[in-house]
């Protein structure tokens, strides 16, 4: 988006130095949306409509042996099902196609806005919706290198960010997204995180209890203090199979690093850098030239 | 290559010749611009920097073009002063001296060639960390350009540039302060390339003896 | 569909076989999602691939393409054998009683009793019903039982109000629960009068020709049907089926489907598991597309599937029934509508040259009651002569009289075969020489499509409308024609712009039989004009030569009501409103007084009158447009019950009914199977059927009258057997090879394939045989990421799908070197394809009869125009430039799936 939407509350903000405005008012519930995958048919009306809503221009794409036809989200694509034809058993009996809505996952811990240098040009807002703001970008891609998911795309024109909004813009006014509302199946969810990690939480139960499948579960990972994008498995204990969902995402550690200690130690080191010299300076000062006379070379080592 | 240092007719030393100095200030500049657009980018509260360099925006399109030039500065560099800047058996005991040169003491510091060993770590130092700064650059400056699967180049970079900036700010401290505010006369040196006698006799004795010897017109009374 | 897309929902069981459903209907498939999450209903999937609607199903089965019957009849004597059936409804509410006549015989060898060779056709004297009363040890009427009063809510007796005057007048053309559209429709013979009248003397081998002038009258149905209520009588309907299927044994379906016996018996065991222990609570549905009617046998496949559901007490039922899932937005619109050469809008059947009145016409297509004399029939197509002269009333107006038999003879005649592959055939031959090409792509649709493009070279003229520069338009730069060819071809072409579906208003009926009105979106755009507009105005033009010209017979034309406000523009409400009729003079129903004055909307069909006092365009679709107004408009969402019926959305024919054949929701005394999900019931108290949905029934036929609930069919109840000319191929389903197939029929090697099929004769039309190059059977299909051949036009499509391909097994592919994304040709004996490989785990090799066998898949979607197409991206040949030319003998869909091609790195 390119605005920030007035009418949510800010939590965090990128880049950003001082106190987030308005923070402390209480205007939002934690938002999310919930992904069945095992409903899922992979019929794309979620790419279409985040495509039409969203302004997405067209891309040209080549067949590659899959019905995906593209491999990874890109920054005018933000929504893409990955198709896995997967043999569980690797028999050659058990087959499974498995199709995973891919999009932002609007982290709790948004690796994107941690790692993002400049000043707003990441947000999230309190009901959890982390949110790109163009206008504020400034091309630098860090945030591509936060993200665990794999989701921020640079545009090669414009240099700048995309990636799915959870249509800010919809939910700001008290809709659904778009992909929600285009969702034929209903495996596709929008509430508050509560309510949908209830939902998905039963769903998985029935899948173990009705369905056979033992493993099913709920993908709200930890490291990342969970997303406000869920997804309901058939083996939660193997994500990535799913087009290579992330077993245990978290904000990469380097990344952490860079953006927590190093920063502070560097900064001691930069402050204490300069300070250092000053008191030099006033406890030794110059070194000074005699401009009168040669200056002997003795009592020099040699 | 060679040192081209000689005495002056008029008493001074030269100690840079022109070519040095454009050299040196093609690194200088653009490793400021570097530093500040650097610094911007490292903390939300020095964001406000890139005012004086372009806008954000332009900011982070020009660093890592200036950081090209500012590491074909430093391979220019190399190639005027490497050989210069190696380690000579006397270095070892100006290190033993360094508390008394930090002191002021410099009576206790032994005589030094062109460059004493201070300003070699700075060139090494420089020269090290800038090739670090250029190959973790590259990979910070496209990151869209690195596949998933090279994903660890990426997370290696974000962490080491930094830390190898860290370094080149340090060295960049000392530098800029034993420049300016310690060795009086030393800026003007690398801006109009020569140094008083007493100068050279002062921070650069061995060099200046050397200078005086090999020069035609040692025998200038001054 | 027999129930509707929103009812799916309430079933404990799918089958979901011939469709794919999650991506060809994927709004429809929310319900069957629903039936998962809400209701832990199974879901079983059989398809030549593991499709995405597999992907979300309990069970898949990967079957040979065309080996359905096969699988179908396994199921059969599965259930048969593992008493998984429902007795009482089989009894009380199918043919299962009935006795056959003596000489009926079952194709062991894989022809039924009267096959004449040489003429390809059935002399059908012995598919019919013994007469004669009851000859088994249970007393005639087993049921009379003590009718219950269930209390009436405040919403049932509502929704109970049908506004068709107090009785319920019912309609369905389908007898056996197939869609109409398959020509399923009952076509008895009423030879031997009215009314218990004695059955005309038949013998074997008269050979009766239907209608020809001076032959013996046709067979027709006894009105006093011999029966067996203990099913035991050798030649009941019942022991007859056992029989037929005691021959697809789980070892037979294996061999012939490919399916491996322990998969087939755990299919069987899950989807008959609904009657588990003889409990009729649970309800299954089956779920079908074009998978099942594009093959040479098509209708039979849907036929086995209904007698499956008959067999398990499944049809009428919430959750239950017989679902076709039709493959456009208004398909079921079009075939309501007249669709196919034979049928008039309603199902009335088109007059033969034979008709020599409108008296002998009404009286050869109105069924007479047949069935035992003990129960009651309702006999609903008794009205026929109603619905025709109100049809003939809406076309022809004041000149319809009853002195000029109501301008019967301004309607056509068929004397012979005008089906979809004929026409092109007849082109192709020369015989047609012209073609207005409205809303389809025909020389991509094929069969054929070489042949359709050499056709449409011998035409003078096409006229083609639609929204984007089609094959067909441009047939004469389809690939492989020379310049020098181009040039002598002398076709003219008319290309007309029309309007797409979002610039157009008219209702659409979908597959739930729901008319559902839309507005106009946007207008179309540029020179684009809506059909109705080009479609009167080419009327108008011919009208006026005729009244200027005259001609041999212009009076059809003359005479044709054309009673639009704008004559040049036709507003589709009023089309919609002449369609649904209206009272000519003012009417009063003798019971309940209600009036009608002349001019007036009509409620509903129980209105229609055959003295010429109504007119209708569609029986069908009256109470669609009242006087209260567009029915097909309302969008009332509530649904009381909580069973997705939604009586207050839109308008579902019959006369708002949302499951058909209700009754048969209830026991033989009224009473809902599962009381949990009531739809229908018999209230004592009202002494009337009362319930959520309309009742599809005589509302006040109380249930010890034991009217049968499947009042379409003379027999008011379900044909299991169907008799005399119902099939062209047999009262029973037989599993028959496709007309290419890699092996001989393992059931009778000597009768691989439908007899009743004729291949055509010209030059093009080749077919391959079993031991030819051609070993790899070929299945069509469409994907979610498009829409028929239109959307290669849309950018967005052409990203989700770009190219071409072909689906195929792993270890096909690796036989032959070929990569996936490298570049194949597919041959059959017609033409090749060319296309990108798309190797995948999701097709597997299969053992049929013991031969190793590859199957693989072609999505129809590419042509030689779109956007990619016109930027050279993709490869420009037709998928159905392989299909084959044959079709079914009943509704005369061709062969799509299951033809036999070759591959090869291309």
């Amino acid at each position: 988006m390119s605005q920030t939407q007035a009418n949510l509350e800010v939590r965090r903000i990128s880049g950003h130095a001082g106190t987030v405005p308005g923070a402390g008012l209480k205007r939002d519930l934690e938002v999310a949306k919930l992904i069945d995958t095992t409903t899922c048919i992979g019929c794309k009306a979620c790419e279409v409509a985040c495509m039409e809503w969203n302004s997405l221009t067209y891309t040209e794409t080549t067949f590659d042996n899959t019905y995906q036809t593209m491999p990874e989200t890109t920054w005018n694509f933000w929504n893409l099902i990955k198709f896995n034809e997967y043999e569980p058993q690797g028999d050659g009996n058990s087959l499974m196609l498995l199709m995973r809505k891919d999009q932002c996952m609007h982290c709790e811990e948004p690796g994107c806005l941690i790692a993002c240098p400049s000043d707003g040009a990441i947000v999230q807002y309190a009901n959890g919706i982390v949110d790109f703001q163009q206008d504020e970008c400034i091309g630098c891609g860090y945030c591509i290198t936060g993200c665990p998911f794999n989701i921020p795309k640079m545009s090669p024109k414009s240099q700048k960010v995309f990636k799915c909004t959870l249509c800010v813009d919809r939910v700001s006014e008290g809709l659904e997204p778009a992909c929600i509302k285009a969702c034929p199946t209903g495996c596709l969810h929008f509430g508050t995180k509560d309510e949908m990690k209830e939902l998905g939480e039963s769903r998985a139960k029935q899948l173990r209890e009705q369905s056979g499948f033992a493993h099913a579960g709920v993908y709200d990972p930890a490291g990342v203090g969970g997303t406000h994008v869920l997804y309901v498995l058939h083996d939660a204990t193997n994500p990535e199979a799913y087009g290579g969902l992330p077993r245990d995402p978290h904000v990469p550690w380097t990344v952490w690093l860079w953006k927590k200690p190093l920063k502070w130690l560097g900064n001691l080191a930069m402050a204490g850098g300069l300070i250092g010299v000053f008191v030099h300076y006033l406890r030794f000062g110059p070194k000074t030239i005699e401009e009168d006379h040669d200056i002997p070379n003795q009592g020099k080592k040699p | 290559m060679r040192d081209e240092s000689h005495l002056l007719p008029n008493g001074r030393v030269q100690r840079y010749t022109f070519r040095e100095r454009l050299m040196h200030w093609v690194a200088g500049f653009s490793y400021l611009y570097l530093l500040i657009t650097g610094l911007a980018f490292w903390s939300p509260w020095l964001f406000g920097l890139t005012g004086i360099t372009g806008g954000p925006t332009i900011s982070r399109l020009l660093h890592p073009w200036v950081g090209v030039v500012f590491f074909l500065g430093t391979v220019w560099m190399y190639g005027v002063w490497s050989a210069q800047m190696r380690e000579s058996p006397r270095d070892k005991e100006w290190w033993h001296a360094i508390k008394h040169y930090i002191r002021n003491e410099d009576d206790q510091v032994p005589d030094e060639e062109r460059f004493n060993p201070g300003q070699k770590l700075l060139f090494w130092g420089f020269f090290w960390c800038g090739l670090v700064l250029l190959l973790t650059g590259i990979v910070l400056w496209i990151p869209e350009w690195i596949p998933w699967s090279l994903r660890f180049l990426r997370l290696i970079a974000v962490i080491v540039h930094p830390i190898a900036a860290l370094f080149t700010i340090a060295l960049f401290i000392i530098h800029v302060y034993m420049g300016t505010a310690v060795e009086r006369g030393a800026f003007s040196s690398i801006v109009r390339g020569d140094v008083s006698r007493k100068w050279a006799q002062r921070f650069h004795r061995a060099w200046y003896e050397q200078v005086v010897r090999e020069s035609p017109n040692r025998n200038d009374p001054r | 569909m027999t129930n509707g897309y929103t009812d799916i929902k309430n079933t404990d069981m799918m089958l979901i076989m011939g469709g794919n459903p999650a991506e060809n209907h994927p709004c429809g498939f929310k319900w069957a999602i629903e039936a998962k999450k809400v209701r832990n209903a199974k879901m079983i999937v059989v398809d030549p691939r593991f499709t995405r609607t597999a992907a979300t199903a309990d069970l898949f089965l990967q079957i040979r393409a065309g080996a359905d019957i096969a699988f179908l009849g396994g199921l059969l004597h599965y259930a048969i054998e593992n008493n998984r059936i429902a007795k009482d409804y089989i009894v009380n509410y199918t043919n299962a009683a009935f006795i056959v006549k003596e000489g009926f015989k079952l194709p062991e060898d894989g022809l039924y009793s009267g096959f004449d060779a040489t003429k390809q056709t059935y002399d059908k004297a012995t598919w019919n019903y013994e007469e004669g009363g009851n000859v088994g040890p249970i007393p005639s009427v087993t049921t009379k039982p003590a009718p219950r009063a269930p209390g009436v809510t405040a919403a049932t007796a509502a929704a109970s109000d049908s506004g068709t005057s107090g009785a319920a007048h019912p309609a369905n053309a389908a007898a056996a629960a197939a869609k109409p559209a398959e020509k399923s429709a009952p076509k008895v013979a009423a030879g031997g009068g009215k009314g218990g009248a004695a059955v005309a003397p038949y013998t074997m081998g008269a050979g009766a020709v239907p209608g020809a002038s001076g032959a013996p009258p046709p067979p027709s149905l006894p009105p006093n049907v011999a029966y067996d209520l203990s099913l035991q009588h050798p030649r009941c309907v019942f022991q007859l089926l056992k029989q037929q299927y005691s021959r697809y044994t789980p070892e037979m379906v294996e061999r012939v489907t490919g399916i491996p016996k322990d998969q087939f018996l755990k299919a069987a065991e899950l989807f008959t598991s609904v009657r588990k222990d003889g409990d009729m609570k649970k309800a299954a549905t089956i779920i079908y597309a074009v998978g099942w009617t594009q093959h040479s046998f098509g209708t039979q496949i849907i036929r086995t599937a209904a007698i499956l559901q008959m067999l398990l007490g499944n049809v009428g039922r919430a959750g239950g029934g017989v679902n076709a899932l039709r493959g456009h937005s208004n398909i079921q619109g079009a075939t309501d509508m007249a669709g196919i050469f034979d049928n008039l809008p309603g199902y009335l059947k088109v007059p033969t040259p034979a008709d020599a009145n409108f008296a002998a016409y009404t009286h050869r297509i109105t069924p007479t009651v047949s069935k035992p004399t003990e129960w009651d029939s309702f006999n609903y197509w008794a009205n026929t002569p109603k619905f025709a002269t109100s049809l003939l009333k809406a076309m022809y107006g004041d000149a319809a009289k009853a002195e000029n038999d109501w301008a019967f003879d301004y309607l056509p005649k068929i004397d012979r075969n005008y089906s979809w592959t004929n026409i092109w055939d007849n082109m192709y031959r020369g015989k047609i020489k012209g073609m207005l090409a409205f809303g389809m792509n025909g020389v991509a649709i094929g069969p054929d499509s070489q042949k359709n493009i050499d056709a449409l070279k011998k035409a003078d003229f096409l006229v083609v409308g639609e929204i984007y520069p089609d094959e067909t338009s441009e047939f004469w730069s389809s690939p492989g024609i020379s310049k020098d060819e181009m040039k002598k071809i002398n076709t003219t072409v008319y290309r007309l712009p029309c309007a797409g579906f979002a610039e157009k208003d008219g209702s659409m009926t979908n597959s739930s039989r729901w008319l559902q009105w839309k507005n106009a979106a946007l207008p179309p755009p540029g020179q684009a004009r809506l059909d109705q507009d080009i479609i009167a105005q080419i009327f108008l033009k011919v009208r006026e030569l005729y009244k200027k010209e005259g001609g041999k017979f212009p009076d059809p034309i003359l005479n044709l009501t054309w009673p639009y406000t704008d004559q040049k523009h036709p507003s589709l409400t009023e089309l919609a409103k002449e369609v649904n009729g209206k009272a000519l003079v003012d009417l009063e129903d003798p019971v309940t007084k209600q009036q009608i004055k002349a001019g007036q909307q009509l409620p509903g069909f129980a209105w229609l009158k055959d003295d010429g006092t109504t007119s209708c365009g569609n029986w069908l679709y009256c109470g669609s447009f009242t006087e209260a107004g567009n029915q097909t408009a309302r969008r009332g969402t509530e649904d009381p019950s909580g069973q997705g019926i939604h009586q207050g959305w839109a308008w579902s024919w019959p006369a708002n009914r949302r499951v058909l054949y209700n009754r048969a929701s209830c026991d033989p005394a009224g009473k809902p199977w599962d009381p949990e999900r009531r739809q229908v019931w018999w209230s004592e108290a009202t002494k009337k059927w009362v319930g959520n949905d309309v009742p599809d029934f005589k509302v006040d036929s109380p249930p010890s009258d034991h009217m049968g609930p499947f009042i379409m069919n003379p027999e008011g109840i379900a044909r299991i057997f169907a008799p005399l000319a119902a099939f062209a191929d047999g009262p029973f389903p037989e599993h028959y090879e496709p007309i290419e197939s890699v092996v001989k029929n393992p059931f009778h090697p000597n009768q691989s394939t439908n007899p009743v099929v004729k291949k055509f004769t010209t030059d093009r039309d080749v077919y391959a045989k079993p031991g030819d190059e051609f070993n790899i059977i070929c299945t069509t299909y469409r994907l979610t990421e498009h829409y028929h051949y239109w959307t290669k036009n849309n950018p967005v499509n052409v990203q989700l799908i770009p190219e071409p391909f072909v689906e195929m097994p792993v270890e096909l592919a690796e036989s032959l070197g070929i990569k996936g994304g490298d570049k194949v040709k597919v041959t059959s004996a017609r033409s090749h394809y060319l296309a990108k490989a798309f190797v995948t785990k999701r097709i597997k090799p299969m053992t049929i009869d013991g031969k190793k066998v590859y199957q693989i898949g072609i999505p129809i979607h590419q042509g030689f125009r779109g956007i990619a197409e016109d930027e050279g991206r993709n490869e420009k040949t037709l998928i159905n430039r392989l299909s084959p030319t044959v079709f079914d003998p009943n509704a005369y869909t061709p062969e799509f799936k299951g033809f036999l091609v070759k591959l090869e790195k291309a």
